[in-house]
């Protein structure tokens, strides 16, 4: 299996295609099966790009480390598989935390970043701005099948109560959970107890250095895809008017999950995207 | 086409997944209509292991994303190994 050790941690990656260097980052309690099943590291890599894949410290088939999950931390785990696996300067494609580690990355680390597709992201720096922040249509669709089972996880995203909740379930209100899920969203579910162990729930909603003022001075290019029905809209228009080389477009038919939402345009816009970030000058000038 | 019998590729799987998941024991219970998700009580992390480990095994590039993506496509929501074997048997 492709491991990378970093920071002391043993990461799962893979790695696909030959060309520019493009990074894909999942999302807090998601690992990178989401974007396999959604068939996007292939498109990507027919497109003439490099992709490599990741689990994040404490997610899928990666170790699982007490702590380190800050988007700071994680920051540094990408500065160090960067440099264990050769890359060069990298477009890093990041869904929800994962962008919040890849524009952190940016800021930390701008020699490893050349640019950033950003999917849904909302920031912990930017809550002055987002009124929205923490209210995620997931969450609420989450919180109402876990209310199925007498258990109630609040309006507002808090992992730690999701991950602590998940130690506490009896086995009948397991077998319920089970049966709302589906056979797919068992996988899902079993990793949660495993996270309570660690302190991701409450370092992921951590601003952890990453201030508006920060985000604000990223200079290299960033593409801010927000998802039609998202409630972080108010962040998706704060990161067009404040980071000088932003772009900013709706993936309709989407609330939070674009790839597995509206995985057609999802992925025609990301490389779309990365072909114009990649072309010669005068070529993505059209002249 | 492989060369490999049906018989050989789920001796194959069973011993590949018997090494990469060693809390499961496939090889008296698997069927054509086994689940991964359902029945075997996989995660869909353990399937991308699963495809590297099967091209550890083999020595070459599967198009393994490519496989599931397509299940997903058709709106499979399991994967049964009858549907593996066949992938196999294509491409080793």
């Amino acid at each position: 299996m492709p491991d990378v050790v970093v920071n002391g941690t043993r990461l799962f990656y893979q790695q696909m295609g030959e060309g520019p260097d493009v990074v894909l980052i999942h999302a807090v309690t998601s690992n990178q099966a989401v974007w396999v099943f959604t068939g996007l590291p292939d498109a990507i890599a027919a497109e003439g790009f490099r992709v490599t894949t990741y689990d994040l410290r404490g997610h899928g088939a990666s170790d699982r480390p007490p702590t380190g999950y800050t988007s700071a931390a994680m920051a540094d785990d990408f500065r160090a598989l960067h440099a264990e696996l050769g890359l060069k300067p990298a477009y890093i494609v990041g869904h929800s935390f994962g962008g919040v580690i890849g524009i952190h990355t940016a800021t930390l680390f701008p020699e490893c970043v050349e640019g950033i597709i950003l999917s849904d992201s909302f920031f912990p720096g930017l809550r002055h701005v987002e009124p929205n922040f923490g209210r995620s249509n997931v969450w609420v669709d989450l919180s109402a099948t876990f209310r199925e089972i007498g258990v109630e996880l609040g309006e507002t995203v808090n992992f730690t109560r999701l991950f602590q909740a998940s130690t506490e379930l009896t086995p009948e209100q397991n077998k319920a959970l089970d049966a709302l899920v589906g056979p797919i969203g068992r996988g899902w579910l079993r990793q949660l107890p495993l996270l309570a162990q660690t302190t991701c729930g409450d370092e992921v909603l951590a601003e952890a250095g990453l201030t508006a003022e920060k985000i604000a001075s990223v200079t290299q290019p960033v593409i801010a895809l927000y998802d039609e029905f998202s409630p972080f809209l108010a962040t998706c228009r704060w990161l067009e008017q404040n980071v000088p080389n932003c772009t900013a477009e709706i993936i309709p038919e989407a609330k939070h999950l674009a790839v597995v939402e509206n995985t057609v345009a999802f992925t025609a816009s990301v490389i779309r995207h990365l072909k114009q970030l990649t072309a010669p000058l005068g070529q993505a000038l059209n002249v | 086409m492989s060369n490999r019998t049906p018989e050989q590729l789920y001796a194959d799987l069973a011993t590949v997944m018997a090494n990469a998941f060693p809390d499961r024991d496939i090889s008296v219970t698997v069927g054509p209509e086994t689940r991964v998700f359902a029945d075997l009580g996989m995660a869909s992390i353990e399937l991308v292991v699963l495809g590297e480990r099967l091209e550890q095994f083999y020595g070459r590039k599967l198009p393994f994303g490519l496989f599931l993506a397509g299940l997903r496509k058709q709106g499979a929501e399991d994967l049964e190994l009858g549907n593996l074997i066949a992938f196999l048997e294509t491409h080793v």
